[in-house]
């Protein structure tokens, strides 16, 4: 630094007191702040940044004329086409792949029976037909806790309670094995209305402690009453489908498959609730928001009395179909381990879709019916399945994509918070509530140019100014008194002539018109050029106070 | 079968079963938790009663007070399990119902599988005598279980009243927000909350013993009456599961001596539907709100 001078251009012309050369100190870029400024020291994380898709290619004729299920506008796939504008190329993105995964799915689990082994076969196609009744009957019951949000315990009792009904009809009447579902139907539509009414006054936890018992009262009514077997555990003897004189083999993929397609009917069922109409009233008027949508004119006590009469007609179908299938009912389907496994698979899988409804249940299904011989021991680690999932997880299985999308966006923001500098920039939320975003880029721009002249202060240019306020000066000096002079007009400094030419004194200027300026300091100075060199330094000061 | 025989029944399930609803209530309102592991906790102190009475002793004190530490103890592990690790988080009641149904699920099976399906039965804790009142014959363990319920249950709602400790769990009751805020540990409340509702299962359960047998799902029917007088009561409200076990008992009696035994539950859930329709938050529900805060 030492030894660096600037030579006074105008020392040539003649001008009066203009030296020949003056200490100062060496060129400084400007650049350099801008260049640490801008560049980015964002750590680049190699994946997770972007959500991925697959591109796939398409021609522009194509775009429009879609396969639509008739009669409605909804496409089989939804799929997003359009113009990449670099590329200049039609992109299509298939935004939502569940209904291929749905396909893939339900095409595997119809032909299973072909790749199973013969040995487990019988088995296998057992387990098969009690998961498709399960999940029929979770499916239903997912629309009345999922969709509608309101925690019923008795949908057991339901299925149960038809089941009965159809058994002893079956038994006593003479019933053929096809009428049983309709007659199931009807019998749940009624338990149904039973179950509703409460439901309309009662909320939540009143009404989920309330369905136990309904569940805990047709269970010891069973097993009281002569007339539905107290004696032999349950009602056996009904009418079923499955022709007695096939085969073994024959017999259960029969059954495997007449399961299958009242699952399907339940899936059938689902969508058509909860995708539809009905479906959208209910989630939009959940437990605690019934007064949001009262007033958006939503009649939520209507909907939810319909979604228990459709549900419970389902079970109801189901618990007909359960009879005629298993030729009667147990009284297990009334007891509280059963409406706690229900429970598991539907919080295993996730609590309002179908796809949690499903997978849950083959998930406890299988480890019930592999398990089986180790007792208690499997019924407690499907309980600490639940517990663990209860636990960790906000919405199942199927929450653990949108979970962890949560977390890590909750991890960028955080980071991203402590990236952003103090002091000139604007914090994030102030950035987004200001109106004037020009003054955000001010605001930066400000900043770097204030850390460029607190590099450039040196006793040189302190000195020089010192000698010779006004005039040609080296060109930091220049650079740092043209950003002085062109600050604003609030708090800028003045002088104020106290008596001319001997007293001086220093002043902030308010900024307002018809406001005094504030007097800075008591100090009053004898010449212009020495009140001048003393406002200079009070700047100096607060910028490297800044 | 004569009316006095009947009443001084009823009387006793009311005092049993008033016990485990006010257990309930008391969690539902100080930690907002809905304890469904409820059953299995009064299974499990049954079995802690039998273990003492196996290994140590058939006294009766001794016998009441395993009960009433292993009930407690059951507490302690619902609160760790079921409330510490998510009493914060989104959804908690929900979860917490969950949560609680999934320990009951384990704990049963598991209570299984030590201890096998057959039942087991205690000691008759109180001796065996009669006392003729105006022709109404009480035995010895009628008049023990309701003199040492009544007893056990006004020595706790005192304690709750007069201590620091029982002041902090009804300063919870009210707001938990609020106590939080001046200093009252929701955690360590949770655990005092838990432990004494547990003990008070385990005292119901020593003294339902003594007219039934203690099996694995032997829970889970007291639980359904304590809940059901919970919840006609109003959830959170002592006097109304008092009022409550009366008017659920009386029921009990009547119907048991007018139509027949079977039709008990029938009867007691039509009423317990009727007062919820009358009145939705039970005869005395009064916090919903604060505790929706």
């Amino acid at each position: 630094m030492t030894g660096h001078i600037w030579r006074n251009p105008l020392y040539f012309w003649g001008v009066e007191g203009a030296e020949k050369e003056v200490p100062s100190i060496p060129h400084k870029s400007p650049q350099d702040v801008w260049d640490e400024t801008t560049a980015s020291k964002a750590k680049m994380l190699p994946v997770g940044r972007l959500r991925y898709y697959y591109k796939w290619p398409g021609h522009g004729g194509l775009t429009w004329p879609r396969f639509r299920y008739w009669g409605t506008r909804r496409r089989a796939l939804n799929i997003r086409s359009v113009y990449n504008p670099k590329t200049m190329r039609l992109e299509k993105t298939i935004v939502d792949k569940r209904p291929i995964w749905w396909v893939l799915g339900l095409l595997a689990f119809m032909l299973a029976p072909l790749a199973m082994p013969a040995s487990f076969q019988n088995t296998l196609l057992t387990a098969g037909a009690t998961f498709s009744i399960y999940a029929a009957i979770n499916l239903c019951w997912m629309l009345i806790i999922g969709t509608a949000g309101i925690y019923s315990l008795a949908s057991y009792a339901v299925v149960g309670a038809a089941a009965f009904g159809t058994s002893w009809l079956s038994i006593n009447l003479g019933l053929p094995w096809w009428t049983l579902p309709l007659v199931g139907a009807g019998v749940g539509l009624v338990f149904g209305m039973i179950i509703a009414v409460p439901a309309i006054r009662l909320d939540g936890f009143y009404y989920a402690l309330l369905t136990i018992g309904l569940n805990e009262l047709c269970r010891v009514y069973a097993l009281q009453s002569k007339q539905f077997g107290s004696s032999t555990g349950g009602l056996y003897g009904a009418d079923t489908y499955i022709p007695q004189g096939w085969d073994q083999y024959d017999q259960s993929l029969l059954a495997y498959y007449a399961c299958f397609g009242v699952m399907l009917a339940g899936l059938a069922l689902y969508r058509f609730i909860d995708g539809r109409r009905l479906g959208r009233i209910l989630k939009m008027a959940p437990e605690k928001r019934e007064a949001f949508a009262e007033a958006t004119g939503v009649d939520f006590r209507r909907a939810r009395i319909w979604v228990f009469v459709i549900s419970s007609i389902g079970l109801g179908f189901i618990g007909g179909f359960y009879a005629a299938h298993y030729r009667g009912v147990s009284f297990s389907i009334f007891s509280f381990d059963t409406v706690l496994l229900g429970l598991a698979m539907l919080v295993i899988g996730g609590i309002g879709r179908a796809e949690g409804a499903v997978v849950g249940t083959a998930i406890v299904i299988l480890l019930d019916k592999v398990l089986l011989s180790t007792g208690p021991l499997r019924l407690i680690l499907i309980g600490l399945i639940m517990l663990g999932v209860v636990l960790f997880l906000k919405g199942g299985l199927f929450g653990i994509k949108a979970q962890f999308r949560a977390w890590r966006d909750k991890k960028k923001s955080e980071r991203r918070s402590m990236r952003a500098e103090k002091g000139g920039e604007m914090l994030p939320e102030e950035a987004t509530e200001t109106k004037d975003k020009d003054l955000l880029y001010w605001r930066r721009y400000d900043k770097m140019q204030r850390e460029f002249l607190k590099t450039v202060i040196s006793p040189e240019l302190i000195e020089e100014h010192r000698k010779k306020p006004l005039g040609q000066h080296s060109e930091p000096l220049e650079r740092l008194l043209l950003y002085f002079r062109r600050a604003p007009q609030n708090d800028k400094y003045a002088i104020v002539a106290v008596e001319p030419f001997k007293a001086y004194r220093i002043v902030a200027l308010s900024g307002q018109r018809g406001v005094a300026p504030r007097i800075v300091e008591d100090k009053i100075y004898t010449s212009t050029d020495e009140a001048y060199h003393g406002v200079f330094l009070r700047r100096v000061q607060d910028l490297l106070e800044s | 079968m004569d009316v006095g025989f009947i009443l001084s029944n009823a009387i006793v399930l009311a005092c049993i079963y008033g016990t485990l609803a006010i257990g309930l209530s008391i969690t539902w309102s100080s930690v907002g938790l809905i304890n469904l592991g409820y059953g299995f906790i009064f299974a499990l102190s049954g079995y802690g009663a039998w273990l003492a009475s196996q290994y140590i002793s058939t006294n009766g004190v001794v016998v009441l007070t395993a009960g009433v530490l292993t009930g407690a103890l059951g507490g302690l592990l619902v609160c760790a399990l079921a409330f510490i690790p998510i009493h914060d988080k989104p959804n908690f009641t929900v979860r917490g119902l969950i949560a609680t149904l999934a320990i009951s699920l384990i704990g049963t099976q598991a209570l299984l599988y030590f201890f096998g399906p057959r039942s087991k039965n205690l000691p008759d804790i109180f001796g065996f005598w009669k006392v003729n009142v105006a022709g109404i014959v009480l035995t010895s363990d009628k008049i023990g279980n309701v003199v040492v319920s009544i007893v056990v249950v006004t020595a706790v709602l005192l304690w709750m009243r007069s201590s620091r400790r029982g002041l902090e769990i009804r300063a919870m009751m009210m707001n938990p927000h609020a106590a939080s805020i001046v200093g009252i540990g929701v955690r360590k409340t949770g655990f005092y909350v838990m432990a004494i509702t547990g003990g008070l299962a385990g005292l119901a359960a020593v003294l339902l013993s003594q007219t039934y047998y203690i099996s694995p799902f032997g829970g889970l029917a007291p639980m359904i009456k304590g809940v059901s007088i919970a919840l006609c009561g109003g959830l959170g409200s002592v006097r109304g599961a008092v009022i409550a076990a009366i008017i659920l008992g009386l029921n009990e009696a009547l119907t048991a001596r007018l139509l027949g035994g079977q039709y008990v539950l029938i009867t007691q859930f039509l009423l317990i539907i009727l007062i919820l329709l009358v009145r939705p938050r039970g005869i005395a529900g009064i916090l919903d709100r604060a505790r929706e805060a």
